[in-house]
């Protein structure tokens, strides 16, 4: 009786369906009836006798259902900690079968003639295994063949998609506009900034971060002026209210470089625990950063004030090879120690 | 303090051979190069470019760095089989790509420098000047991914001389990140284009020799070396 009740303690124990719970206590209900009434009629039915049975079920059940879940969960985490837990299981399961089996007839037959069969039954499973394996081996490379297959198709599909959503795309753009060089430069550069993007970007590079965030803001100044900006960053910082402002005052800058002075913009960022610099360089005439009039927002609002809101600082140098803003903008913590 | 003449006694005529799989730019970069450049070969491949390097032994090698065929390396191997022609001809690397790993693999295969193809025809031609004149050329991404690698603060002495840049070498690297020219960084600096070019190339050896911890990092990072 008490190998009875070991089967839904077992089951409800297990990662089972909900469904399937309730169906396999009501098979172990049934089959304890079963036993009950076995012994209401007259049959002797010991615990001796149900346990192997039990034990030898909840076993084959064990081993069965690993079968049944590799199935289900297909090849979506064939490594890892399931893997394991699903080898545990079939061990389980094929100690409790045994174990089961080896008492059920050891009532029958003697030890002695227990063991030397188990010993014969294990030569001929090693046999067994020994033939079969070759072919299991060849099986299995199939398998892992025609998966890797798989995940290459993928791949190649990814690529040809975005490929088709970009590149293509923008050809056509290009073979339209041919008449119009500063359309194409336009859609050549943005092209070309989005497929590096794609290509090479760090892995593990943050994205929403400060460098991030700047060459998505020169991208679009780029876009909308058609002046090639040339963007170097070194090391990153994220992305606080201080760095957002020196991305916003680099971003005017960039655009009065792009609309002004024209040709192409550089811009270097270089960013770490301490705070940030950037510096926005073109080659334009130059102007005089005081002369520009108090009604012109850009330098003085966008640039100078922006940044000397949030603890930074400004510097404007023109002259006639060119311009150049620094912005500075230390980290918001530090801000009273470093000025 | 003097302004020098950009190129330092630039020699009357430099050759050049052009490695690269696109005839496009082959063509596109024949016709742009200076007139005191002559082109005095062209390869596609791996091996066409070791058999003409070591054929015409030309002054410079403007070399891509993505080529097919040899064993994969692209501009890297070029170099490497070239390597025992005892440093008279001189690489100069020519790429699309941004990403770190093909930069620093050439550079450290033994390049001069690196610039990216989208550079105008005055630039090469004066990059090619440059490099057939001994000097090293640094593009502001070359001398942003130096600065990546070597960190930007001027450490204090840990490590050999190879390990880390000088105060002076930061400064150096950090103007031409910025996009300043040789002729400007001097004079911001008050010394003479020769000191500059002193300084990069001092950098470049260290790009290439050094074993520095940092740098071995910031490669595994990127998965290089």
């Amino acid at each position: 009786m008490a190998g009875a009740f070991l089967r839904p303690a077992r089951r409800t124990g297990g990662r089972l369906r909900p469904g399937r719970k309730e169906l396999l206590l009501g098979v172990a209900l049934l089959l304890l009836a079963g036993v009950f009434i076995a012994q209401e009629l007259g049959f002797a039915v010991s615990l001796r006798q149900v346990l192997p049975v039990a034990a030898a079920g909840v076993g084959a059940v064990l081993a069965w259902s690993q079968l049944d879940d590799a199935r289900r969960e297909g090849l979506r985490n064939k490594a890892g900690a399931d893997r394991a837990a699903g080898l545990a299981r079939l061990l389980l399961g094929l100690v409790l079968v045994m174990v089961g089996v080896l008492v059920m007839v050891s009532g029958a037959i003697s030890w002695d003639l227990t063991w030397a069969t188990l010993l014969a039954t294990g030569a001929v499973l090693a046999g067994v295994a020994l033939v079969l394996a070759p072919w299991a081996l060849r099986f299995w490379k199939d398998f892992e063949d025609e998966r890797a297959g798989r995940v290459r198709e993928a791949a190649r599909a990814e690529i040809a998609a975005h490929l088709h959503d970009s590149v293509l795309q923008t050809l056509a753009l290009i073979q339209n506009r041919a008449g119009s060089e500063q359309d194409v430069v336009r859609l050549a550069r943005a092209q070309e900034r989005e497929l590096r993007h794609w290509l090479y970007a760090d892995p593990a590079g943050h994205s929403g971060n400060l460098t991030d965030r700047l060459r998505v803001l020169a991208g679009e100044v780029e876009d909308s002026y058609g002046h090639p900006v040339e963007v170097v960053a070194v090391g990153d910082a994220p992305l606080t209210a201080g760095q957002e402002a020196l991305a916003q005052a680099a971003r005017e800058a960039i655009v009065n470089a792009a609309k002004h002075a024209g040709g192409t913009v550089s811009v270097y960022l270089e960013a770490g625990p301490s705070g940030s610099e950037a510096f926005i360089r073109d080659r334009g005439p130059g102007f005089d950063p005081l002369a520009v009039p108090a009604d012109r927002l850009g330098i003085r609002e966008s640039i100078t004030t922006r940044m000397q809101r949030h603890g930074g600082a400004a510097t404007i140098r023109s002259g006639p090879d060119g311009t150049e803003v620094h912005l500075k903008m230390p980290e918001q913590e530090n801000r009273s120690h470093d000025g | 303090m003097t302004d020098e003449p950009m190129p330092n006694n630039p020699p009357p005529t430099v050759s050049v051979v052009v490695v690269d799989d696109h005839a496009i730019f082959r063509s596109g970069l024949r016709s742009d190069l200076d007139s005191r450049i002559r082109v005095v070969g062209e390869a596609a491949t791996v091996e066409e470019a070791v058999a003409v390097v070591r054929a015409r032994r030309p002054d410079v090698v403007l070399l891509d760095v993505h080529l097919p065929g040899g064993r994969g390396g692209g501009g890297a191997e070029v170099i490497a089989g070239c390597g025992d022609l005892g440093g008279s001809t001189r690489f100069l690397a020519l790429s699309v790509s941004d990403s770190a790993e093909d930069v620093v693999a050439v550079i450290r295969a033994g390049a001069r420098g690196y610039v990216t193809k989208t550079i105008s025809g005055a630039g090469i031609s004066d990059a090619v000047f440059r490099i057939a004149s001994g000097d090293a050329v640094f593009s502001p991404r070359l001398a942003g991914f130096v600065l990546d690698a070597f960190g930007t603060a001027a450490v204090a002495s840990t490590g050999t001389e190879l390990d880390r840049l000088s105060a002076r070498e930061l400064e150096v690297m950090r103007l031409i990140a910025r996009g300043y020219s040789y002729k400007e960084v001097a004079k911001e600096l008050f010394i003479s284009v020769k000191t500059v070019e002193t300084h990069v190339s001092a950098v470049l050896r260290k790009l290439q020799l050094s074993s520095r911890h940092e740098l071995t990092r910031w490669a595994a990072e990127r998965r290089l070396l």
